[in-house]
């Protein structure tokens, strides 16, 4: 993707899908936001929605009847999306990675059966790598698909698996030798199907991020074809799926910065409404420092997301910038969310407000897409490799 | 069905507009299609989809109209036509008179357009429009039903309630912005759009002098502009409603000499 993709979205373009996506946002994602959430209720309708628009191919190149749309603009559309609602942008955004990932490392007959599927929503999917006792170090999972005559036999459990529920395709990563040294030399991907591949055994309750479905997944004695290996080589899975993470912290970045937004934008609200000692609490300093902190995160996280986003779009290397809008952004949307609770007093108790939403779907965004303890030795095994002393 | 669309391309109105010395600043101020053609542009589709055909826009203005067009067209429209028009100040009657013109040798079975601009609210255009073209007009429809390409029924929100008007085509029919809620414009819609015909023409293609254009071409002249006054902050009434009401009615009575 990277270098061939955006090169047909002009500015106007852009324009207008941002002022597409404003009023969708608007009219569709805003007034069940607070509904859904609460009961946590999956949005269907979002899902249609989103198919008509082409969200669900939005970054998968048009040549497989996706749009084309380059990680800056794209960006931008998660950053809008998750300063009303995080949430749903997980139905597309899991979704497009995997899409990424056939994009990158398919065979030609992949590309060619899955993605022109995956643009149009029908296939809708998302990546299967977290194990109940694996997560960052992904090396460790038990998952195995052993080769067999009819292609391969999985066998395993699977975590916190988001899309699992209501889509119905996932990346899955597992083991084709467990014994190879080093351990990734024995891990490979496959493009599996609900039920032929996988099966749901829990939809997960969570603290945050709820609507979306994250599941337990259990793998029993599940045959797949070996046209399901991803690439049709064993071996490479993990690298198949670290490859597509600059674009997924790209991705979470976008979420991290959008969730401070929408705080900061409730927050200067409510500050002027809200009134003690007989003046808007806006007026106190106490408060204005805190929308000056907050204000600067949000401006800092976006630019640090868009700098990330260009130099992905111009094919360069950018998983130390992707680290860093992660790290920061993420950051940025747990701090602006905390500060706004702060300034809406008790009321940001109250599930008649929507702050305490932002409040539990920020420290998502720290967690998913390599820890930000993760980011930070990311970064920092970056900066020393590209400074040698 | 050819249908054929005007939109007209105004200032955002939820954006704050300032009036400097009579005119309106252009500068900073964002432009869209105004939001009664934004829903012919939709019913225009929707026929369309149910009966075969083409949906025309026709944009006149300045270069900046074209965006509005490339709006329209990543609604769906299939084509458009901007008459590149920089002469100023024009009224109803200048661009009916425009209008008027594209329409000279052109197939369609209808134009179907917004009931009035939303920055003007002249809404006189398109009646100015059906009579230069020596077309049956309905005006301020909520509903169609009964399509066909030779007539439709169409509901027509009167003052006495709503009125069943068949008509026979070709025919201009203004819209009321409760006929539908137009469709966004899709991600797929936006990259089509840039493939899709956009005839560019100036007044001269059309043969029109210089006469026939702006002011010269207009029967009505806006001198200036004036920002509406700011609204006064009302007062509040704190307590009791036993003695709110009273202290409220009090004060209209005394102050806004409201008759009891
Ligand atoms: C709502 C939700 C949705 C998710 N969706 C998906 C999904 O769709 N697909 C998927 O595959 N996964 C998904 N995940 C899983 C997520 O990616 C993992 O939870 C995450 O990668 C962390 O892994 P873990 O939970 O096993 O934590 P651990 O790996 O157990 O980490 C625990 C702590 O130890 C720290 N730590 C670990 N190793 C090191 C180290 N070497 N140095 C320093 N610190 C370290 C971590 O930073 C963290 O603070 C989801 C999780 C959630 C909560």
């Amino acid at each position: 993707m990277g270098s061939t993709a955006g090169k047909n979205w002009t500015e106007e373009d852009e324009k207008l899908l941002l002022e597409t996506i404003d009023k969708w946002v608007e009219n569709e994602v805003k007034p069940i936001a607070r509904e859904y959430d609460q009961e946590d209720k999956y949005p269907h309708e979002l899902v249609e929605s989103m198919k008509d628009l082409g969200l669900f191919g939005a970054t998968i190149s048009p040549e497989y009847g996706g749009m084309g749309l380059p990680a800056s603009v794209y960006a931008k559309v998660i950053i809008k999306v998750a300063s009303v609602w995080m949430a749903p942008s997980g139905i597309f955004n899991s979704h497009l990675i995997m899409a990424s990932a056939i994009e990158r490392c398919g065979t030609d007959e992949q590309k060619t059966n899955w993605l022109p599927k995956m643009a149009s929503g029908e296939f809708r999917g998302g990546i299967a790598l977290t194990e109940p006792n694996a997560g960052t170090d992904l090396q460790a999972i038990l998952t195995r698909a052993d080769r067999n005559e009819q292609g391969y036999l999985l066998n395993g459990t699977k975590m916190w698996i988001t899309n699992s529920m209501y889509g119905n395709c996932l990346l899955v990563l597992a083991k084709t030798d467990l014994n190879a040294k080093p351990a990734h030399k024995g891990m490979s991907a496959f493009l599996c199907q609900k039920n032929e591949g996988y099966e749901v055994s829990k939809k997960l309750k969570k603290l945050g991020y709820r609507s979306i479905d994250s599941c337990e997944l259990t793998l029993v004695d599940k045959q797949v074809s070996s046209d399901a290996l991803l690439g049709g080589e064993e071996g490479r899975g993990l690298q198949q799926v670290l490859g597509g993470l600059e674009l997924g912290r790209i991705n979470v970045a976008a979420r991290g910065a959008g969730i401070a937004e929408g705080a900061l934008k409730m927050a200067v609200d409510y500050a002027q409404e809200r009134e003690t000692f007989g003046q808007p609490i806006s007026q106190h300093q106490a408060v204005q420092l805190k929308l000056a902190k907050m204000a600067t995160r949000v401006e800092a996280s976006k630019l640090l997301v868009g700098s990330a986003a260009n130099k992905f779009d111009s094919g360069e290397r950018c998983d130390m910038e992707a680290g860093m809008a992660k790290y920061f952004a993420s950051e940025a949307g747990v701090f602006c969310s905390q500060e706004a609770m702060r300034i809406f007093g008790g009321y940001s108790y109250s599930t008649e407000y929507e702050i305490e939403r932002f409040y539990r779907d920020a420290m998502l965004m720290c967690i998913g897409e390599g820890t930000n303890e993760l980011q930070q030795l990311i970064i920092a095994k970056q900066l020393l490799e590209r400074n040698k002393g | 069905m050819e249908i054929i669309v005007p939109i007209r391309q105004v200032p955002d109105v939820a954006l704050n507009i300032r009036v400097n010395e009579g005119k309106v600043v252009e500068d900073g101020v964002s432009f869209v299609i105004s939001s009664w053609d934004e829903t012919a542009i939709e019913g225009a589709l929707q026929m369309t989809e149910e009966l075969g055909g083409e949906v025309t826009l026709l944009g006149i203005g300045p270069e900046r109209v074209s965006e509005a067009l490339r709006k329209g067209l990543a609604m769906g429209a299939h084509k458009a036509i901007h008459v590149l028009y920089e002469e100023g100040q024009t009224d109803s009657f200048g661009y009916a008179k425009i209008m008027a013109k594209v329409m000279e040798g052109r197939n369609y079975d209808l134009i179907l357009t917004g009931k009035q601009a939303q920055d003007t609210d002249a809404g006189l255009t398109a009646s100015m429009l059906a009579e230069f073209l020596d077309l049956p007009q309905v005006t301020n429809i909520i509903r169609f039903s009964d399509l066909a390409v030779d007539g439709m029924t169409l509901y027509r929100k009167g003052d006495h309630g709503t009125e069943v008007i068949g008509i026979k085509l070709p025919a201009v029919v203004t819209v009321n912005d409760s006929l539908n809620e137009p469709r966004l414009a899709s991600m797929r819609g936006i990259m089509m759009a840039k493939k899709k015909p956009m005839e560019t023409l100036s007044p001269s293609d059309l043969g029109m002098g210089a006469e026939e254009l702006g002011l010269q071409g207009s029967m009505t002249e806006v001198l200036k502009f004036e920002k509406p006054e700011s609204r006064k902050e009302g007062e509040r009434f704190e307590g009791d409603e036993t003695e709110t009401v009273p202290m409220a009615i009090q004060k209209l009575v005394s102050e806004a000499k409201l008759a009891v």
